[in-house]
């Protein structure tokens, strides 16, 4: 049953319209953190307004782990701008169950926006104790996939993916051994976008790696 | 599956003149890969030729323009002359785009004559033109290639600073971009963090990717907290990163991902 305070607080998102009127609307949903408001907040994702979605983003992050199987099922197919929002929380979650929909939307979205929250959500996704080898592998087997990506974002997101996790897990050496040939390529002339450069550099660095 | 083209069939797409719908993708593919062919250089400027024509043929315009995008990207000083001489053209997205490639080149010569079509000010170059949503000039492109260009003698900057006061917000935006890479000075920064608060987020866009132009570090966090999706401030920061190598502004980039 949707209780009187959350009734309330969706029905003055229905009635807000410019945009400071939404994004107080989003807060005060956000505010009553209740999961029964995670389809509303899912929904707001796709206005194309991305001063509500943030809030909306970072409402559904409080929510926790609960409405993870909610995200799931919610993307929206025809919106690339709420399926970048809703990978987004997915990847702060850092939720094992949100590795498939991750894969998947490295392997096969057309948006780099998704694309790029996707590969952020392998850098640090939580591994199930259970088969951590082979969830580890399948995170590292996407940044370096993203890393080959024709979008210079995409490619930043796989850098900052393969810093975190050679920095944090107890990676086997199969997988260090592609790992860093693929930083020291994005931090070589063969890299066209100057940033990722950079940013490759700086992991290299980071990792004392020469 | 459609196989990728290879960068002589595209050089060959560009030569033809039966299917100018080839050369349209054939100009922009050569200025996105940054060919090197010895060919593509002479090919792009042949293209502009078809602007003199009169009646100008719509396609060979579309495929001109493409081309004059491409020669920006490619940064050859073989095409300096020519872009300055489309500078002087009557068709206004032809000078704005010419502009733009001048700005991108850095090409010093074209400042002046970059410059003289600002000279009349926000009144002249400014004014808007009638029943069109376009002005006299194209006068975002101009401001931004003079401060790409880089020229900060007195004379560029009394012909900016009067665009600060115009009744465009878009504009004025263009002119602080223009005036702060000139002068470094953070008056300038802070009327485009004023813009980066303005209600529209078109202008919220603008002054963003504005900010990002001028590697002016002190408003990283001014522009990570901005109300513009994540995917266009990544890609100010990164414009902002890459002029100044300041890993700060990679911190900032991370934690937007």
């Amino acid at each position: 049953m949707t209780s009187t305070a959350l009734a309330d607080a969706i029905r003055h998102l229905d009635r807000a319209s410019s945009t400071p009127e939404l994004v107080q609307a989003t807060r005060a949903l956000c505010a009553l953190q209740d999961p029964e408001a995670a389809d509303t907040l899912i929904n707001v994702l796709g206005f194309n307004n991305p001063a509500v979605a943030a809030v909306a983003t970072q409402g559904l992050i409080q929510l926790g782990r609960n409405i993870v199987p909610t995200l799931l099922v919610s993307l929206d197919a025809r919106n690339y701008g709420a399926r970048a929002w809703v990978v987004k929380a997915l990847a702060a979650l850092r939720d094992p169950r949100g590795l498939d929909l991750l894969e998947h939307a490295l392997e096969a979205d057309i948006a780099p926006s998704v694309r790029r929250s996707a590969t952020r959500g392998l850098a640090d996704l939580e591994l199930d104790p259970a088969c951590s080898d082979q969830q580890l592998q399948r995170c590292l087997q996407g940044l370096l996939k993203a890393g080959q990506d024709d979008e210079w974002v995409v490619r930043y997101a796989a850098v900052f993916g393969l810093e975190q996790r050679l920095r944090h897990a107890s990676v086997g050496s199969s997988l260090t051994d592609q790992a860093v040939p693929m930083l020291r390529t994005l931090a070589s002339e063969a890299e066209d976008a100057r940033v990722v450069r950079l940013r490759a550099e700086l992991a290299l660095q980071r990792l004392n790696i020469e | 599956m459609i196989e990728p083209l290879s960068e002589s069939q595209v050089i060959e797409n560009l030569r033809q003149t039966e299917d100018p719908s080839a050369q349209y993708y054939a100009a922009w593919w050569l200025g996105k890969m940054r060919s090197r062919h010895p060919d593509a250089i002479p090919l792009l400027l042949t293209t502009l030729r078809a602007l003199n024509d009169t009646p100008v043929d719509p396609d060979r315009r579309g495929v001109a323009l493409n081309a004059i995008r491409a020669l920006g990207l490619l940064q050859d000083d073989r095409a300096a002359a020519d872009l300055r001489d489309l500078l002087m053209s009557t068709d206004y997205t032809v000078r704005e785009e010419a502009a733009r490639s001048l700005g991108t080149m850095g090409s010093h010569a074209a400042a002046e004559a970059i410059r003289s079509l600002l000279d009349s000010g926000v009144d002249g170059a400014g004014r808007e033109q009638p029943s069109s949503p376009l002005l006299q000039e194209p006068c975002e492109a101009l401001l931004e290639a003079l401060g790409d260009i880089g020229i900060s003698d007195a004379a560029t900057l009394a012909t900016l600073q009067p665009f600060t006061q115009h009744p465009r917000p878009l504009i004025r935006s263009a002119a602080c971009r223009a005036l702060l890479q000139l002068t470094g000075d953070a008056a300038w920064g802070e009327q485009l963090i004023q813009l980066l608060q303005h209600p529209e987020p078109l202008v919220r866009r603008g002054a963003l990717l504005d900010l990002g132009a001028t590697g002016w570090t002190a408003a990283v966090e001014t522009m990570s907290a901005a109300a513009v999706e994540p995917s266009l401030k990544l890609v100010a920061l990164k414009g902002l990163a890459e002029q100044s190598s300041d890993p700060a502004v990679l911190d900032a980039m991370d934690a937007l991902l």
